[in-house]
This record gives structure tokens, sequence and C-alpha cells, in this order.
């Protein structure tokens, strides 16, 4: 089993002594029994969890295991529909400072571009980033402004198609920035530019942004109508654009600054768009805004700096809280690879500044479905739902808290990983003489 | 010379038809007898008196009297000064000849430096590669010796009242020598200009000289600073012994770099030193105090935080008049947030020269440079509008300019004897409403009919009527291309009507007091101090916490006492003493302040001199930030303590600074006594690629093998360095003859390694390059403190705990480089198992914030306990640097660096409710949010329409 993955770990990877990745697991049927279920839908109930053929088939606390079945004795352990990192690049970057590891950026604008198709299945990242209880996760290209679809994948699966819960759930774009100090790498130097000039080149690209919509429209019109006669050329860059104009994907805009966020949601407004603000860095500053309009925030690293000098020092720490409160929808990501697993604690210090736990709970696992329109298969333990689920010997946003089971699609995924192998291989290392 | 005149004059009577064509070999035109005497004038000497009725008698150049009596020439111009009033004329105190703009490369693009042969020309644009290539070095040049002037600008000086300027010789770390020169006529006697062509040297510290030069950051800037003037002083000790016995010597080659630099190293020259911001400031004093330099201040611009540290250092300061402003609003981002800090200086910076007035501090007043006349005076009356006396003003720009220059025995005073530089003018030369009715330099008379406004000057060239009024042929040919050049910076809110009328937008100016009486009342009842610390008890109690000592036991229900700073008694269930300040933490955990062992806050100016391999001279200790926000971010962490580190670029890195987070002092006051002395070392990536990118120049090692190679080689000539030294004193305590050897700082901090008198802390990832360390180190004497990152330490632990090296690593971090793709979250725990003394650190100010949490992860991933786990942010940080009895646990005799959290620390959940430093409260989560309050308070005061500051305009 490992030979099949080897061999394609083998052409990249730098570590080979240590390549024996862990093996997806295959479908199991499975109860997991006695535990603490958090189902998230609902009130926690002591009970039982079964699964079969990667869907819960039954959950509650007069559930029983159905005869013959593989049993995870949970007594004393505790149930939680498997954690959503909703903004990642997993699979799409193996190590940061080696471009031909890197698969998250395009040149131009590629709104068709579908970051599923990049991912790297074998990536070591993933294995990692199960351990602290993750089990599927958004991954999204970068640049343009028009970077490409977002994927969700599952943390497991020996192919790419076995990993994908949904090609697309949206059309990334990265909202420009009106930056009056630019790095100018021919110089090595900061240029300074006046609030103006840098304000026209916004508006121009924020322009063409709005040129992309209308273009989308005129193409989906033309071809729609066009008689046999004329032939509308096909344009997989504007046909994708489309779905967002249509409003079938919404757009995830990638926005730190207000005034970002702020012209997104006009934006939308005036395109008639379903918007999901990604990153958000000053998404508190705009709560009113976005709870008015009713636009869900996929939140950056919560353990961040505050983005100005005089910003309270925990602005980043409570701003999930406040955003919750002013009743805008949100959900955490992580907006990297190798740091994916620390989605959990990153919540857990949102928790600490005031949000309240059921709604951290809420937003790495239903809440983030819901805003990426999944939750028919994902984020809760409801019968019906992907069998998506974690074991632990308690509370997961606990960094000492033990993930004991990690199920995937109802496998019971191997939790062993790069550093768990290299872990246990160095720690029977002799003493050297 | 009258011949020559007559001719001139004809000329030039012709040129008046043809100027615009016919290029004019104008002469200069005669000069009237130098004959004057002013007659019932009003005289403000410029040292504070004023003659209410006097008669002013100059003489060829100089005043020959000055009383209501004095008998007046017969061969005298007498002029009537009724109503008017003589003024010394004003001294720029720092700035830079009004030279006309010369097309680069041409003709003229640098006047040929005088003296010995350089190595390279001046043009060269190669890079210096280190001290010995003397970056940006010119201590020769002066101001002086390039007269060439444009007229136009000159003259609009001149109508600004300003007989003199201390000029620069350029740009550069150390450009050369100021000159005072006077703003008479150009071209014709250039020399007689001068006044002084030596005035004092000038250092620089801002930017060296392009991406990958040497010196890269503020601290190579200043170690090289440090270095020149010990090879200067070393120079001149060397030159003067073979010159009173060069028998059997060779000769010391002549250096023209250091030779004018041995009068500043000895302290018989003055030099001055750059400091506007308060830091700089002190950065400035501290420097030339160490140094034992004859040194004023120039910049100064937040002098008004530090008047009381200059007069007691009776250090002398040259305020730059170039006040910071906001941006005018088309400019501004209406989005942008400005830090109030800045906010605050915008208004505080005008204040400085009343502060520094009052605190007694010597002080001229100077352009620094970059503006032009208009502004220059704008600049006086924004000092005047934050409080400076007139009376005072004019000193500063008169009297005391000359006096810091050494030379108010001749100019900046009206008396008998002194030059007659002088301005006749109804009201101070400043004041819009002033006229100035003439100005003399050197006892020649300009007058100037309209010297209201310089900007009516193009057209109106009869302005002056002086027959002075010329240029040579050359500059009026220059001119003709450039009619419209502009003398200053045009639009704006200082565009026409605007230098005059005062800047609309400037925000009124308020002093400290001010500031604090306005803050005070915002804050109520409950003031929050602006910067901590927050309390101050010389005793305090924590009652009711679970004291987790890191000293083998936590202790339910206990009391900490804090004495003065330090820990004196530790308890389950005492009662607070009598009059203690009582905390009371029941339900709370209290723990030792966090050490973070590698950390990049509170640096100013770049964290790596990664210019050379080897920089070993640069010192974080020079370039300490105390007013780094990340400071107080870190506070609200727990942090109480970190150790900053030079950058990881270069095999042989800076020395690090251990520091105590005393928000609110300066930098001195941040550092924490008694903490080891350390160095930077890096291997692989950083070192071996830092300069294989980027525009600057290539630079060996380019391998590990080469990174090792560089270390070896340091440590062999610092060796060589440290037994010349021995063998020279050997021979002076043996009688015998013997020159000392130069000074090194780079060998002296590698000689203090092999000494076991510094600490190594090496930047280090993966297994083989921390072992060949480890044995290169063995090999060459000494031990490596800490390895730093290690993140393939859990490969060798063994090894690194048999050489004795602690290990400070990352948490989790991994995969972001190659060197980083082996990394695992077991690695604290692994080695700490095998024997390892290990910590956790941030090497970032977001990090940092939590490293509990970070901590935590040794608990999930390898097993640590709960205590384990924690002592490596705490007390195995403190035996990593020595400082145990010190800090790190909460045991009697420690110091009081102390955190309360909500729950315990190594939960994900808790919070830092307060912070102790020394026993004093720096941060506490309460205060934090009333001080924001506060804060924002203050910040809406000072921006929001001035309505109760009873507008802006007097």
């Amino acid at each position: 089993m490992t030979g099949v993955r080897g061999g394609i770990a083998a052409a990249w990877t730098l570590a080979l002594a240590l390549a024996v990745p862990a093996a997806p697991a295959a479908a199991q049927t499975l109860a997991i029994e006695g535990g603490t279920v958090h189902p998230v839908s609902g009130p926690s109930y002591t009970g039982t969890v079964v699964v079969r053929d990667g869907v819960i088939e039954a959950a509650g606390p007069d559930v029983a295991a159905p005869r013959g079945v593989e049993v995870i004795d949970a007594r004393g352990l505790h149930v939680y529909p498997g954690l959503f990192n909703a903004w990642t690049v997993l699979g799409l970057v193996e190590i940061d400072s080696v471009p031909a590891t890197l698969d998250q950026a395009e040149l131009g604008d590629t709104p068709h571009l579908l970051a599923v198709e990049g991912v790297h299945p074998a990536t070591e990242i993933i294995p990692v980033t199960r351990e602290t209880g993750i089990t599927h996760a958004l991954a999204a290209p970068s640049g343009g402004p028009w970077a490409g679809q977002a994927s969700v994948i599952l943390l497991d699966g020996w192919t790419v198609e076995e990993m994908e819960v949904e090609k697309s759930v949206g059309v990334v774009l990265e909202w420009p920035s009106l930056a009056t100090r630019e790095f100018d790498f021919s110089t090595f130097s900061v240029r300074e530019k006046k609030f103006s000039e840098a304000k026209r080149d916004y508006d121009r690209t924020v322009g063409e942004i709005g040129d992309w919509i209308e273009a989308a429209r005129q193409y989906d019109h033309a071809r729609s109508n066009a008689g046999s006669a004329v032939a509308v050329e096909q344009d997989h860059a504007l046909e994708a654009v489309a779905t967002v104009a249509r409003g079938e994907l919404p757009l995830l805009v990638v926005a730190d600054r207000a005034r970002a966020i702020r012209d997104a949601v006009a934006f939308a407004e005036e395109h008639g768009l379903r918007l999901v603000v990604a990153s958000g860095r000053d998404a508190a500053k705009e709560a009113d805004l976005l709870a008015e309009k009713k636009v869900p925030v996929i939140l950056n690293s919560v353990q961040a700096l505050p983005v100005e000098e005089d910003d309270p020092y925990d602005g980043p720490f409570s701003a999930p809280g406040e955003l919750h409160r002013a009743g805008v929808p949100i959900a955490f990501g992580t907006f990297d690879a190798s740091s994916a697993r620390v989605l959990p604690y990153e919540a857990a210090t949102a928790v600490a500044f005031g949000l309240a736990p059921e709604a951290a709970l809420r937003a790495l696992t239903l809440g983030a479905a819901e805003i990426l329109g999944l939750d028919d298969r994902l984020g809760s333990i409801d019968a019906g739902k992907w069998a998506n689920l974690i074991v632990t010997d308690g509370d997961p946003l606990e960094v000492r808290t033990g993930v004991r089971h990690v199920i995937v699609r109802g496998r019971d995924v191997d939790l062993a990983n790069r550093h768990s192998r290299s872990y246990e291989l160095y720690r029977g290392r002799p003493a050297p003489p | 010379m009258e011949v020559i005149a007559t001719t001139g004059r004809a000329l030039r009577l012709a040129g008046v038809a043809l100027f615009v064509t016919v290029p004019l070999i104008a002469g200069p035109p005669p000069e009237p007898p130098p004959f004057y005497a002013i007659e019932g004038v009003r005289v403000e000497v410029g040292d504070g008196t004023v003659l209410e009725r006097a008669t002013v008698v100059i003489e060829n150049g100089t005043i020959t009297a000055v009383a209501e009596d004095a008998a007046i020439p017969a061969h005298a111009w007498v002029i009537d000064g009724e109503g008017l009033t003589v003024f010394p004329g004003l001294i720029d105190a720092m700035g830079s000849l009004p030279q006309p703009r010369r097309p680069p490369g041409g003709p003229g693009g640098g006047a040929p430096a005088p003296g010995g042969q350089r190595r390279r020309p001046d043009t060269d644009r190669a890079l210096p590669r280190g001290p010995e290539d003397r970056p940006l070095t010119t201590p020769w040049k002066r101001a002086a010796d390039d007269l060439t002037l444009d007229a136009d600008a000159v003259e609009a000086w001149r109508k600004a009242g300003v007989t003199s300027i201390a000029a620069k010789p350029g740009d550069g770390l150390f450009p050369g020598r100021l000159s005072l020169v006077r703003l008479g006529v150009p071209g014709r006697d250039p020399e007689h200009q001068v006044i002084a062509p030596e005035l004092a040297q000038v250092a620089s510290l801002s930017s060296g000289g392009g991406f990958g030069s040497y010196p890269g950051a503020l601290m190579g800037r200043v170690a090289y600073f440090r270095q020149l003037l010990l090879d200067a002083a070393h120079y001149a000790a060397a030159t003067a012994a073979y010159e009173a016995d060069p028998s059997g010597w060779r000769r010391p080659d002549f250096d023209r770099t250091l030779a004018p630099l041995a009068a500043v190293a000895s302290g018989e020259e003055r030099i001055l030193l750059p400091g506007s911001s308060a830091v700089e400031i002190n950065r400035a004093l501290r420097l030339g105090e160490e140094l034992d330099l004859d040194f004023a201040v120039y910049g100064g611009q937040e002098a008004y935080r530090l008047a009381a540290e200059l007069a007691d250092a009776g250090v002398a300061v040259l305020v730059d008049l170039d006040w910071p402003e906001p941006l005018p609003e088309r400019d501004r981002d209406p989005d942008a947030d400005r830090p109030l800090r800045e906010i605050l200086h915008e208004r505080l910076a005008p204040t400085t020269p009343v502060e520094l007035a009052e605190a007694g501090v010597q002080f001229a007043l100077s352009s620094g440079g970059g503006n032009g006349p208009d502004d220059f005076l704008a600049g006086v009356r924004r000092a005047i509008e934050g409080g400076l006396e007139p009376a005072r003003a004019l000193r500063a720009l008169t009297r005391d300019a000359a006096a810091i220059h050494g030379l108010d025995d001749r100019v900046g005073t009206v008396a008998a004897g002194m030059a007659a530089d002088l301005v006749l003018a109804d009201g101070y030369p400043w004041q819009e409403s002033a006229r100035i009715e003439a100005v003399f330099i050197d006892g020649v008379r300009y007058a100037v009919s309209d010297g209201q406004d310089a900007e009516d000057q193009g057209d109106d060239g009869g302005s002056e009527e002086t027959a002075a009024e010329s240029t040579s042929g050359a500059e009026a040919a220059e001119e003709a291309e450039e009619p419209e050049e502009p003398r200053r910076r045009g639009g704006g809110p200082r565009g026409p009507g605007g230098p005059r009328g005062g800047s609309s937008e400037a925000p009124e100016p308020m002093r400290l007091a001010d500031v604090a009486e306005r803050y005070a009342e915002l804050a109520g009842d409950a003031p929050v101090p602006m910067t901590g610390p927050y309390r101050e008890d010389d005793v305090l109690a924590i009652t009711g916490a679970t004291i987790l000592t890191m000293a083998g036991e936590t202790i339910e229900n206990g009391t900490v006492v804090v004495r003065d700073g330090r820990i004196a008694r530790v308890a389950s269930g005492v009662r607070p003493p009598r009059g203690a300040h009582v905390i009371d933490a029941r339900g709370r955990y209290l723990m030792p302040g966090i050490f973070d062992a590698h950390s990049h806050i509170s640096t100013a100016g770049g964290v790596n001199e990664g210019s050379l391999a080897v920089t070993a001279m640069a010192r974080i200790e020079d370039v300490v930030d105390p007013t780094d926000v990340a400071i107080y971010r870190a506070l609200a962490g727990g942090v109480t303590t970190v150790n900053i580190l030079h950058g990881s670029a270069n095999p042989i890195g800076g020395q690090n600074q251990v520091l105590k987070l005393r928000w609110g002092q300066d930098a001195d006051g941040l550092r924490f006594d008694g903490a080891p002395p350390g160095i930077k070392f890096a291997l692989g990536e950083n070192p071996k690629r830092s300069r294989s990118f980027g525009p600057g120049p290539r630079r060996y090692p380019a391998t590990r093998m080469g990174v090792l190679d560089v270390i070896r080689e340091a440590f062999t000539e610092a060796a060589e360095y440290r037994d010349a030294w021995a063998r020279h004193r050997a021979a002076e305590a043996a009688g015998e003859r013997s020159r000392p050897p130069a000074r090194d700082l780079q060998h002296e901090a590698l000689v203090e390694i092999l000494a076991g008198e510094r600490l190594v802390h090496a930047h280090s990832y993966r297994a083989d390059e921390i072992l060949q360390l480890l044995r290169l180190a063995e090999e060459l004497g000494f031990r490596i403190a800490t390895l730093q990152h290690v993140l393939e330490g859990y490969r060798v632990a063994d090894e690194i705990a048999a050489h004795g090296a602690g290990a400070s690593t990352f948490s989790d971090w991994w995969a972001y480089k190659v060197e980083a793709y082996e990394a695992i979250p077991h690695n604290a725990a692994l080695m700490a198992d095998r024997g390892v003394l290990v910590s956790v650190n941030s090497d970032d100010a977001e990090e940092m914030r939590h490293l509990n949490h970070e901590a935590a992860k040794a608990v999930k991933w390898g097993g640590l306990s709960d205590d384990a786990a924690l002592a490596l942010v705490t007390i195995n940080p403190a035996r990593q640097f020595g400082i145990e009895d010190r800090i790190g646990s909460i045991e009697v005799g420690k110091d009081a660096d102390l955190v309360i959290y909500d729950r315990h620390p190594l939960s994900s959940y808790a919070v830092v409710q307060t912070t102790l430093v020394d026993g004093k409260v720096y941060f506490d989560r309460e205060l934090d949010r009333l001080r924001r309050e506060q804060l924002a308070a203050l910040e809406q005061s000072l921006t929001e329409p001035a309505d109760e500051d009873g507008g802006e305009e007097p």
C-alpha cells in the first residue's frame, strides 16, 4: 500500500528515509459507543453514533451499535463533528521557500482554475493537519485579482477524487488594496505614493472587476441566445465568473482593511452577487454592515497582531466574538498549509477573548459548512451526514487534549504522520557510543 | 579694481538689453565706501539686551561703535534709523549652501577632492564591503571648499534676514566639516564669504550606501562610528609615537580619512551627532559620553522630552525647524488611522525650543539643509507659537548659534568689534508684518526694498538696489537656462501666501504639560498612565493565587509579598503585610514572567547588519527602541524578559541584548543589567543565501562548508589579535618599546567568546550543522550557550546535551523552508527527555504573546509534564542565560517579575490579567481597557475641529 504513494512522494519529497505515509483507510462500518456526543446541531448527549458507507446512519442517546460492527469504545471520551479549516492552501503548498512545491498562485486573472486540480494528495502536511481533529478543509488559490475557485477536500484519500467534497465552493477574488506605500523590488526600498494616485489605481482595478461581471453577463446572454448561425466562442474564464454573476456560486473576496470590506460589500450589492469575505482582519470594524447585509466572514488567524499601532492589543483576539455578537456568520481558517493544524487553538483564543464556546465550535463545524453551502453533508452529527467525526479525551480547542480517533468519510484514519514517525524513530535512537 | 568695476558697469548696462541671448560677462559693480552710521536706531544686541536708541557705526566690515552718543565719522554714510531696529544677522545653525543644481555627471559634477589619492574616486559606485573601505566617509571635506552658489537663492536667504549659514559639506556618514559662510554676493571673492571654514565635524547615522553594502543597518553604522574613532585615535597615537622617535619603525601611512578625525576622537574638536527623536537623542548622548567626545546634537525635534537630560549633560542642540506636519487633506487617506504619537508629536515638536530654553539647554535653530528661507522663517514663527519668547528666538538665531560654533567673539551680536552682519528692519525678520530695510553682510549694505515677498522677485530684478548685485558670467548663463527655477517647494499649504501666512493645517502646538493636563482632565477620576508602569508600590502582595513557582512546587491559596521589586515571601494562606497594596488573585494562577529567548522587537534600523559575513562589532544595545508597541503587547502576553538578537544573515552576527520590558523607560532603562553579554551566530540557509539575491553584491559564504570556514577563520584572527595584545602588554611591562595594536571591536567580541565571557546563541536547523558547530566550538575552545531554533535538535540531542548547549526552539513551526521540513513539534520534549536544557521561544512579535500556549504543545507532543512545559518559557531560558538567580521562578530574593492568569496558563483559554516587572504593574487587563478609552478621548480632543482651542490662527 505504501508503494502506491511512495513512488509519487519520492519524486519530490526531500526526506526519503521517512517517507512512509499513512495509508488512507477503507470505509468501514463502525459504531462509536458511549461517548459524550456533541452534535452541534443540538444539545450534547451520551450515546452512540453509527457509521456506514461513509455516512452517519444513526446517532442518539438510545441508538445501539448494530451487531458485528467495529466498535470504538468512547466511554469517558467526547465525539464531535470533524473540524473544518475553512481556508487553507493544503495540497497546494508544501515548502514555502521552494517554488517548485508551490501551486497556489497562477499568473493573471484565472477565475476558472480549480484548486482541486492542483491539490497534491500525498502532501505530508495533510496527515499532520488531521492530528488535531481537522477532517476537511477549503483549499484556495491566490493571485489574480481573479485567483480561481476554492475547493473543499477531505483530509484523507488515495486520490484527489476520493478527497473531493466539492470541486468549487466559490470564486476567489483578491480585493485590490489601496496602498500608499509600495515595496519596490528593483531598488529594495519602500516607495511612497500619493493618496490620490493610489486611489486612482484602486478605483481602476475595482472598475475592471466590475467589467468582468458585466462581460460575463453579456457572455451568458449571448451564449444562451445565440442562433445557430452565430458562434460565440467558449470562454472558460467568463463562464466561471458567470456562475458568480448568476448567483450560483458565492464570490469569495479576500479582503482585510475596512475600506476593502465596505467596498466589496457595496460591489456585491451593486452587481447582485452572493458574497463571502475571507481573511477580514478589520471585519469587526464593519460588523454592523456585514450583519445587515448578511455577509459571512471566514476569518484569518486569530492569533495575529493588531493592524494599527493604536488598535487594542487584543483586537484580533476579540474580533470573532464581536462579529458573532453582531450577528455575522463566521468560520475560521488559517490561510496556510503547515500551520493548518493549529486551527482549534486559534479558535480557542477567540473564546478566551469573548466568543461563546458553543459559537466557536459551531464556527469550526456546522457554521463553516453553512457558509460554504455544504451543511447538507458536513458540520454536525446527524443521520445522513457524512461521517467526519473526531473522538477526543476533552475539549478539542485545548492544546493538551488528545485526539484519539479521526474519522473521515467513515474511515478511522491512521493518526501517524511525518512528525510522529520521526519522533518515534529518534526517540529510539540509541545513546551514541 | 576700480577700472575693472567701471568696465563691468558698462557691460552690465549693455547686458540689461541683451540678458536673454548674450551670456553676461559682467564684472562686479563698484562698491560704495564701506562706512555707515545708523542713527537713532533701536538695537537688539542678540544676547537678550536692547538699546532703545543708539547709533551703530560700521567701518570696513566691522562694527566700530554701538552707543547712544557714538560719534559719527565724517566719512560715514548716515542712515536714519527712526522706527527701525538693528538685529544681528540670523544664522542658520546647520544648513546647506544654496548651490546651483548641477547636471549629474557633467562638468562641476563634483569638485575634485584635494589631498591624497583614494583607493576609489568619489564617483565610483562600487559598494563598500567593510569598514576598511570607509563608506561615505569624507572628513577632509569642508563646505567652504565649494563656494559655487546660486545667486537667486542666496538673495532669497538674505532677504529673509539670514546673513550666514553653518553649512554641511554634503551627505554621508562622515561628510566632513561644517563651514560658516556669509550670504553676500557670490561669484566675487567667494573665499571672502567664509567666516570659518572648519566649525565641527558632522556625523550621520542615516542610510548607508545602498542595499547590501556596508554598513547596511543602523547598528552597523553605530559600530562603524565607534570603530572609526578608535582607528583615528590609534592613527594619531601611532603617528605621534613615530614622530617622537622614528628610529627603527616604519612610518605609519598617511591617512587623510583618519587624520582629521583624530581631534574628534581626542575630544579636541566638536562633532555634531544626529538626534531628532528622543530615542536618537538618547543614543547620541550615550555615544558621545561613551567615547568622551565634545559633541552637540542636531535635529532635536523630540528634545521636548529630554530637556532635563540635555541640560544635565550640558549638550547643545541644533534644532531643525522643519516641523512635522500632517499631510494636506487631499493627500490624506480618509481611512488611515494615524498613530496618536504622531498626532501628539506634531503638536509637541514646536515646543522643543521653549522647553530647551526653560531647562537651560544651549540651542540654536537650523533649516536642516532641506528647506528654503521661507520655511525657515515659518519654522521660527511656529517655535514662537509653541511658546518661545521672540527675544529668545533671536538669541538662538544669532548669539547662541555663534556660540555653539565657537564664533561668538566675532558674529552673532550687535556690539563694537563684531563683524557687521546685521539686519535693519522694523520688526523681527520672521514677523509677517516686518519690513526689512537693509541687510549688512560683512559691512556691505544690501537694501531690501520689498523684503516681504521673495515670490515677487522674479520679474522685479531691481528689488535690491545695491551695487553689489551681480553674478559671475557662468552663473548668469546657467540661470538664463533655468529662469523659473523654483526656490522652494511649491503648492501645498505653503503655496503663495502660505509661508508667511502660517500653515493653515498645522495644529496648535501644545507643551508636554498641556498634554498631561488635558489627559488628566479627560481621564477623570481614574487616570491610567499613558505609558507604564501602571502602578508602583514599595510593598505589594498578591493573595489567594495558585502559585506555579517553577521551583518544584505549586502552592494553593498562596501569597507572594513583594518589597522593593523583589520577592520577599512566598507562602500559603498568609496575610499580606500592613500597608501593602493587595492584588486579590483568588481563583487565579500566578506564574513567573515569561522569558522569550529569541526576539527582534524593539530594534530600530534593521535587525541584520548582513553586509559582512562577520559583524561581531554590531550591538543591539545601540539600537534598542523603547517606544515599540510590541513591548506593551508582549507584556499583555505575560512576557517580562526578552533576548533581542541580531538577525541570521551572517555566520557571525551582532551582539544581543537582554531586556526587561519596563514599558515607558528609555533604552537604558530596559536593559537587563546582569544578563551576560552574547552574540548571534547563524548556520544554514540564511547566512548562505542572504546575499545570493537582490541588487547588492554576493558574498561568501554560499555553502554550509563556507559558513563553518568563516567562523573558524574569524576565531583564528581573533586569537592572533588577542596574542598580539598580550605580546604588546608583556613588552610594555618589560619596559620595552612596543607599539599597541589597533583596537578592533569585531575581534574583541570574539576574544570575549574565547575567554568564556560572551555567550553564543547559534541559529541552526539541521542536525549535521548543529553537530559541526558544536565540534568547531570544541576545537576552538568555547561552548555554545544556546542553539536557536535547533529544529533538528531531536536527532542529535545526546550530542547537544554532552556539549552542554541549551536549545531554544519553536513549538510547532515547520515546512516554511527546506531546513525546516524535518521539524517536529515533539522537538522540545524529546530534547528535554535526553537531558538538554530546552526553552521555547517566539522569534515573532505575535507568537511571543502566547508562549504559555506554545509551551502546552510540548505536553501534547512529547508528553512533558505541565511543570516541565511551563519551565520551557520561564526557568529554563533563565538557566540558559545564567540569570536563574534573578528570574524564572517565584522564590524569595528573585525579581518580582510575575504574571497572573485567569486559568492555568497551559489552558488555551488562559488570559493574562496582570503583568509585573520588578514588582511594578506594567500591564493590567482592566487598566488597559480604561487606558484605551482615555487615549481615545485624548486623540479625539486633538483631532476634532479646534473650537475650544480658540482656533488655530492667532
